[in-house]
């Protein structure tokens, strides 16, 4: 049995050119670029060539104006805690409150350490009110740290009009965007569009490089320290022998990511609005979290009422569909996910959603095996549901009732 | 973080699922027993219903005779709910002797559950606990008198510890003494007490003090940590200061009586998003928000009459 996957928001498949890209400084050419010797010009070359192409790629920057790091997660704590250390004079930071954890935790710290954060709220399709924005800046505001595009739903923010607003209001606040979902997905042009955005992170691996490389954008005079200290890599901003191949990789999927654009976003989208469609129709009291919000083409997450995801989850990985969900189940913690939670989404489908999130590499029958696969999981688990009538094919009338209400976050 | 689940565990959910024969699905219609347990809230929810052999004379000697569940909750949650049933009709027992079956007992019959969800057996036994009640109800049992003390009240009547499942006091203390739960960890797996929003783990009289008072206080159990703070939206500045209530007035008045008749000549008009110290946002909106112009429009006309009448210093932004 082929294995669908459809978990791409997760991590996604090394493309073989960016494999290809990279064999040569992980085998033959393994010499650290920082060295003398002759055979170290080809790394060298190569990390500034890789550079160079990802100062392109982002709307033309200079290239000292990228940082390589290992992940998206150092990208985003290099960026809040280096501006945070480079300010101490100023102590209150906005936010939003569907990031990734690799923000909102690192947001949390800086509570801890005496900060103030903001958290902006969403509305039920996830999208954030500029007018709250606006409310939140103050005389104190260090720095406006708020994704691209959300991970769990796709929903993607006014990131440009945000910065805008933001350095229109004062300049000397930072603007930093967790970039994660969106470099590779949609053009990112940091001289032009997000020309006042000062930060921006983001990793390979959810661009068909591997997982272990990411970067950081800063605009060069944004305050912000560095995080790892070492040696003189990265212009003393981030110690650490160079991961010659890895950047290589990076660079390689994101032009590759470039090239193939105009072709994978009709593919992915194509895709994913032929599933909600049929999933809208052949299954009950489903709906589509973010759907009335711009969203990345490649994503859907699909609230089913009345089932639990890990359920779900379960019996799609048994027969071979590789999908995450948002139930408290899967979360790790007891609670389902806080973006769903923030979006207001009711517990009676925030315990059922299930992501799917598609790439270049999704095909037709892919889709088609979800199709159908997911319509029978649904009903197998609603003949077990306490809340489902299955004789009327609709939630019992008691239960009727949490549809609408009972959002939000629990009771606290 | 893949599953961890026994092949029993995941055997019993995929018989459930695709409703295989000898399957505990469905409820019963009249029973002699009903109980429930959970919420759509908390993640999982479980309807319990038994059918009884009723003895002619002596409800004691009534057996159970068949079992049926309905259960919203993860792959281990329908798998222990399995379990509790296929016990209850293998044992042939009565209500009395089915309240011996343990959450332990149904972690054992699935195979053994991950700690993280030991919880699904417990809501098991605990919607076990509640038929039996519902039944004695039903049949004139008097359980006090058998010296069984099942106490469905306490849930609600006690003080509220975990605001998020809502977990009260007695509650908690039963649970810890009957299931031996020695750490909050233990209390979360269990019962779920404690594992949204952890306020309640440090907080006077939160889990640790209950544990401490349940089995003494442990030297190194209580290290005070920091709660994970509320989201919340900010109110922004107060703008309490006079002058800056007058310069707000004043801009206001500007707006709506020199700008606004203008632009609602034409179609449209100005929204004014907030105003904060020198700094006016706006949008345009109706025929102007659509207005190639618009950019202009803000600049030239609502900021330039705005630094002429009311202050030089004040600056327009769009929203």
């Amino acid at each position: 049995m082929n294995l669908v996957y459809a978990d791409n928001n997760a991590t996604t498949r090394v493309a073989p050119e960016v494999l290809e890209a990279m064999r040569p400084f992980l085998d033959e050419s393994y010499f650290n670029p920082s060295s003398m010797y002759d055979a170290a010009a080809g790394p060298a070359a190569a990390v500034k060539a890789a550079r160079a192409s990802l100062a392109r790629h982002l709307g033309g920057v200079r290239p000292d104006e990228i940082l390589f790091t290992s992940c998206a997660t150092e990208s985003n704590n290099t960026a809040i805690f280096g501006v945070v250390k480079a300010n101490p004079s100023r102590r209150h930071v906005i936010t939003s409150s569907v990031e990734h954890p690799a923000v909102l935790n690192v947001c949390r710290e800086l509570e801890r350490q005496g900060l103030e954060v903001t958290y902006l709220p969403v509305d039920r399709q996830g999208r954030l009110d500029l007018a709250d924005l606006v409310r939140a800046l103050r005389r104190d505001t260090l720095l406006v740290t708020v994704m691209h595009a959300n991970n769990e739903t796709g929903v993607v923010f006014p990131i440009a009009e945000l910065a805008r607003i933001v350095k229109e209001t004062d300049p000397s606040i930072v603007v930093h965007s967790d970039a994660t979902q969106t470099v590779g997905k949609l053009p990112i042009d940091l001289v032009g569009e997000l020309g006042h955005v000062d930060l921006l992170a983001f990793s390979g691996h959810k661009l068909h490089a591997p997982k272990g490389i990411g970067a950081l954008f800063v605009r060069r005079g944004t305050p912000c320290r560095p995080l790892l200290l070492g040696g003189h890599q990265e212009s003393g901003r981030r110690g650490g022998t160079e991961n010659v191949a890895f950047m290589v990789g990076l660079a390689t999927a994101l032009e590759l990511a470039a090239a193939t654009h105009d072709v994978d976003e009709p593919h992915v989208t194509g895709l994913r609005n032929r599933l909600e469609r049929e999933l809208l129709a052949r299954i009950p009291l489903v709906e589509i979290n973010g759907a009335g919000a711009p969203r990345l083409g490649n994503t859907s997450n699909v609230s089913c009422h009345f089932v639990e995801g890990e359920g779900i989850l379960y019996q799609l990985a048994a027969a071979g569909i590789c999908a995450s969900s948002g139930s408290a189940c899967t979360s790790g913690s007891l609670e389902p996910s806080h973006v769903l939670r923030s979006m207001g989404v009711p517990f009676s489908a925030a315990h059922g959603s299930v992501r799917f999130s598609f790439s270049r590499y999704t095909t037709e029958t892919e889709v088609e095996r979800i199709l159908a696969v997911l319509p029978e999981v649904i009903a197998s688990l609603r003949r077990l549901s306490p809340y489902w009538d299955t004789t009327t094919n609709q939630p019992r009338p008691e239960a009727a009732g949490m549809l609408h209400g009972a959002a939000a976050a629990h009771p606290r | 973080m893949t599953w961890e689940y026994s092949e029993k565990t995941k055997q019993l959910f995929m018989d459930a699922v695709h409703g295989a024969p000898g399957t505990h699905m469905g409820e019963i219609a009249d029973p002699d027993g009903f109980g429930e347990h959970g919420s759509i809230a908390c993640g999982d929810a479980l309807r319990f219903t038994f059918r009884c052999d009723r003895h002619p004379s002596d409800p004691l000697q009534d057996k159970i005779v068949e079992a049926r569940y309905l259960t919203f909750g993860c792959t281990s949650a329908i798998a222990a709910s399995e379990a509790l049933c296929a016990i209850i009709e293998e044992g042939g027992f009565t209500p009395i002797q089915a309240l011996t079956i343990t959450n332990q007992d149904i972690v054992e019959y699935v195979g053994g559950l991950p700690e993280a969800k030991i919880h699904c057996s417990v809501m098991g036994a605990e919607a076990l606990e509640a038929a039996v009640f519902n039944w004695a109800m039903k049949r004139g049992v008097d359980l006090t008198a058998l010296g069984l003390d099942i106490t469905r009240q306490e849930q609600e009547e006690g003080r509220l510890v975990c605001k998020c499942f809502g977990v009260t006091e007695p509650y908690l203390r039963r649970k810890i003494a009957e299931l031996s739960l020695r750490s909050i960890p233990e209390i979360t797996n269990a019962i779920k007490a404690g594992g949204a929003c952890m306020a309640c783990h440090h907080a006077p009289g939160g889990l640790q003090d209950i544990l401490d008072e349940v089995w003494g206080r442990q030297p190194s159990g209580s290290v005070a940590l920091p709660t994970v703070p509320e989201a919340r939206a900010e109110a922004g500045p107060s703008l309490a200061e006079l002058s800056w209530y007058q310069l707000a007035k004043q801009i206001e008045r500007v707006i709506d009586e020199d700008i606004r008749p203008r632009l609602q000549a034409d179609g449209g008009d100005l929204e004014i998003v907030d105003i904060k110290e020198m700094i006016v946002y706006c949008r345009l909106v109706g025929a102007c928000a659509s207005c190639a112009g618009a950019a202009g429009t803000m600049k030239l006309l609502v900021e330039r009459l705005l630094k002429e009448r009311v202050d030089e210093r004040v600056r327009v932004i769009a929203i």
